[in-house]
């Protein structure tokens, strides 16, 4: 091809060929087949380079998302799968030992399979001990929060938040008294938020996130959620055990 | 494949392009295991499996993004063909020998084929692609890159300090360049070009 042909293409495809040219370009197409065998990798290529440049920082984005998704996965199915292997007389003690407590533990595990675990087994928060700025309101829903008055202190964390909406703590805070009232959908937009944003309350929140579900009875969305709580994270453990339950 | 009904598992793709995390994760629960234990069955451990199931997702996200990818099929049989061609082009390269193809219940003839292959194919080109627009020189980069991230050529011409004809013409001139190298690549014919 010349240099001309790929300015022609160039123009035709940012559509600054006057009607009588595209015409002339358009049986061009059609009686040329270089010509036009030409002209569709020169579109795909555009298309690519459009694509590549365009749409660079969204890419990004989505690739460091399922990195972080993939990790977690692939760390939590390996410490599931690959236990350490033990000889085979140990694994012969276990196993007589694992008999003997069984029929002790068989009440215990009745228990735990046929009571199925529920929000209430988990809401037992944190006292919430935010006085920074000492303002009077903030005290009073402190102090109801901790006396387990959530209408109250809902009212008043949303008081307090109305002055302070970056305040993460308090959003968590407030995020809590909705589930305890069954304010499902404020909660779950409020968690969702902490989530995706990068202040220190963002794992609690998925544990909170997965209680709330759990509350709602969706117990595969807490599931998904709860899966997501990295190792380290405070309510790590917690996590893993409710996960043990609801799987 | 306009006339082919779009499959409910569209809704996998819809949350791609979302980033959505939620259907990012149930991606992983759901379809994911079955491709861990392909590859370790095949030769692989489960670190391969992460890059390869990572790779495809990759690929997807692309394709959808690139090309508007519409499912035909259920995700789980396109999802599982794409890793496994993917897997089986690694042992390829690394010529590892004894690979136990289990060829599924899957005829040539499906959706889940056919689609997998248009995918697959879509993802060779743009490595391509890729590879090629490496080999231009630093100014054609520096141009082609200026010209699809700030759209106006005049502010193109501009920031490189030349004419807005000059940019004008070497951007196409650039383009075409891309396309030559393509086209002389080894690996053009065997693209179906």
């Amino acid at each position: 091809m010349e240099d001309q042909d790929y300015i022609l293409f160039d123009s035709y495809i940012n559509n600054e060929l006057s009607e009588t040219e595209i015409l002339a370009f358009k049986n061009r197409l059609k009686t040329d087949k270089v010509f036009a065998e030409n002209f569709n990798l020169y579109k795909e290529a555009n298309l690519f380079l459009k694509n590549k440049f365009e749409n660079e920082a969204e890419t990004s984005a989505f690739k460091n998302n399922l990195k972080s998704i993939s990790n977690t996965h692939f760390k939590t199915t390996k410490t599931k799968t690959e236990r350490p292997k033990h000889s085979k007389f140990f694994r012969l003690g276990q196993l007589a030992i694992a008999a003997s407590v069984a029929v002790f533990l068989g009440l215990f595990i009745y228990n735990q399979v046929f009571s199925k675990p529920g929000y209430t087994d988990y809401n037992t928060h944190e006292p919430m001990t935010v006085v920074r700025g000492n303002v009077k309101t903030l005290i009073e829903a402190t102090k109801a929060f901790n006396n387990k008055d959530y209408k109250k202190a809902n009212t008043l964390l949303k008081q307090v938040l109305e002055k302070d909406p970056e305040n993460s703590e308090l959003q968590l805070y407030y995020a809590i008294t909705n589930i305890e009232l069954d304010n499902f959908t404020i909660a779950d937009m409020q968690l969702k938020a902490l989530i995706n944003g990068q202040s220190a309350y963002k794992n609690r929140a998925l544990w909170y996130a997965a209680l709330s579900k759990l509350k709602q009875n969706s117990n595969d969305v807490s599931i998904m959620l709860l899966k997501q709580i990295p190792e380290g994270a405070d309510d790590y453990k917690e996590a893993q055990r409710l996960l043990d339950k609801l799987e | 494949m306009s006339d082919k009904k779009i499959h409910e598992d569209q809704k996998y793709i819809e949350g791609l392009l979302e980033n959505n995390s939620f259907i990012i994760q149930a991606i992983y629960n759901k379809f994911v295991p079955k491709v861990i234990n392909y590859v370790k069955q095949n030769s692989g451990d489960s670190d391969q499996a992460q890059d390869i199931v990572q790779d495809t997702i990759v690929t997807i996200y692309n394709q959808a993004k690139n090309k508007g990818l519409q499912l035909t099929c259920p995700f789980d049989a396109y999802f599982f063909l794409l890793c496994k061609r993917k897997w089986l082009n690694t042992l390829k390269k690394n010529n590892k020998k004894e690979v136990t193809i289990n060829e599924e219940v899957l005829s040539k003839g499906d959706s889940a084929h056919e689609l997998a292959i248009e995918t697959a194919l879509f993802s060779e080109k743009q490595a391509l692609f890729n590879e090629m627009f490496q080999k231009l020189g630093t100014a054609c980069k520096d141009l082609i890159k200026a010209t699809f991230k700030i759209k106006s050529m005049e502010e193109v011409a501009a920031s490189l300090g030349v004419t807005y004809a000059y940019a004008r013409k070497k951007k196409s001139l650039c383009i075409g360049q891309l396309t030559k190298l393509v086209q002389e690549s080894p690996k053009f014919k065997q693209l179906n070009y």
